[in-house]
């Protein structure tokens, strides 16, 4: 009976981290480099 | 004399009649909304030059109209296409969900026929970044990869769309063929700021609208982020539109190596949307040069040559903007 609960315990936790980790999303990687510059005229050319 | 006719004066196509009214090259704008309040609300705002009339989807397009402007619900536009193609009157129209753009794509051989241009999906994306991918594209030698992803919406049909889209099966342009499959999880997308990171989600949207601009592309992918929970109550309360922006990265070769492209956009959702969609409609009216006149149904990317469109967006304070860095793949 204890290694069920701590079976069911085990798995609630793994559970709810996995819907931590959908929530939250895969996540990327940041581009640490870098910054976005306005299009201007010579862009439209 | 040049007149446009309003199908729809809600957050997205009053600021399109907002745009038009604006631009000198139209004379008069006829508005038209199921809801009489807003529409007469709307009509007055705009002083003489417009005109609230009596019409649904599924009326004929009254006499002396030169374009047709729709900004409607998903799914409302098609009867107001078939009618102004009968009429020979060219559209531009706002629609975004995918399942009603691939009912508008079918009318294009009647469009053909008809020898009258329609644009869809003339929004921020769709719309603004499908002229963004082209004009990214046209410095490859060969374009690989397309990626849009936008997050923000217009109004309280934007939002649902939104919703509609990120809970159906998906289907993605993949090695040149179409694969249908279940939404994943959420991946972080990089906009512009103050923007940021945000959460979106692979979704259909307007992906066939990229593969008809871009045949030979192998892989073209739309995302987009969730709308915040109660949208509507919080709009009741002041909150008067949301912050949206949209991004492309455009994956190629150039010069012999392997390149990317990143364009991004931040604005209201409703104000770019709406501007662009007025830009496609006084083009396509000719009061805006150079003319739109590409008979069919098309989106952007395939409707227009991109500099003159942006150019005219930037002038009216929709700006884009290039990432210069390290892109990551």
């Amino acid at each position: 009976m204890k290694v069920f609960k701590r079976l069911l315990i085990v798995l609630g936790a793994a559970g709810a981290v996995g819907m931590l980790a959908r929530v939250r999303g895969k996540g990327g990687v940041p581009p640490t480099t870098g910054g976005w510059r306005e299009l201007e005229g010579p862009d439209f050319r | 004399m040049t007149t446009a006719l309003v199908v729809g004066v809600g957050a997205v196509g009053t600021r399109a009649a907002r745009q038009l009214i604006d631009t000198p090259g139209v004379d008069r704008l006829l508005l038209a909304d199921r809801d009489e309040g807003q529409l007469a609300e709307v009509a007055r705002a705009f002083g003489p030059d417009a005109q609230a009339v009596d019409f649904a989807p599924g009326d004929p397009i009254p006499a002396d109209v030169d374009v047709v402007v729709t900004a409607l619900p998903a799914g409302v536009d098609h009867p107001v296409v078939t009618a102004a193609i009968a009429a020979g009157v060219p559209v531009a129209s706002s629609e975004e969900e995918h399942d009603a753009l691939d009912q508008l794509r079918v009318l294009d051989p009647n469009a053909r026929g008809a020898d009258v241009a329609v644009g869809i999906g003339c929004g921020l994306a769709p719309g603004l970044v499908d002229a963004l991918a082209r004009h990214a594209a046209s410095m490859f030698e060969k374009v690989d990869e397309i990626r849009v992803a936008r997050t923000g919406w217009a109004g309280p049909a934007s939002v649902a769309t939104v919703r509609h889209e990120r809970r159906v099966p998906v289907r993605t342009w993949h090695d040149g063929t179409w694969r249908e499959d279940h939404p994943h999880g959420d991946s972080l997308v990089w906009f512009p700021e103050p923007i940021g990171a945000r959460d979106c989600r692979t979704v259909t949207g307007a992906t066939a609208l990229l593969v008809d601009a871009f045949p030979d592309v192998a892989r073209i992918g739309v995302q987009l982020g969730e709308p915040p929970k109660r949208a509507r109550l919080r709009r009741r309360f002041g909150d008067d539109g949301e912050w949206g922006a949209a991004r492309v990265e455009v994956w190629g070769r150039r010069d012999g190596s392997f390149d990317c492209t990143v364009y991004g956009v931040v604005e209201r959702t409703a104000v770019a949307a709406g501007a662009a969609l007025a830009v496609v409609a006084a083009r396509l009216a000719g009061a805006l040069e150079p003319r739109l006149d590409r008979p069919g149904v098309h989106g952007l990317g395939a409707l227009l040559d991109p500099v003159p469109f942006l150019a005219e967006l930037a002038q009216r304070g929709v700006r884009a903007a290039a990432f210069e860095g390290v892109a990551v793949a």
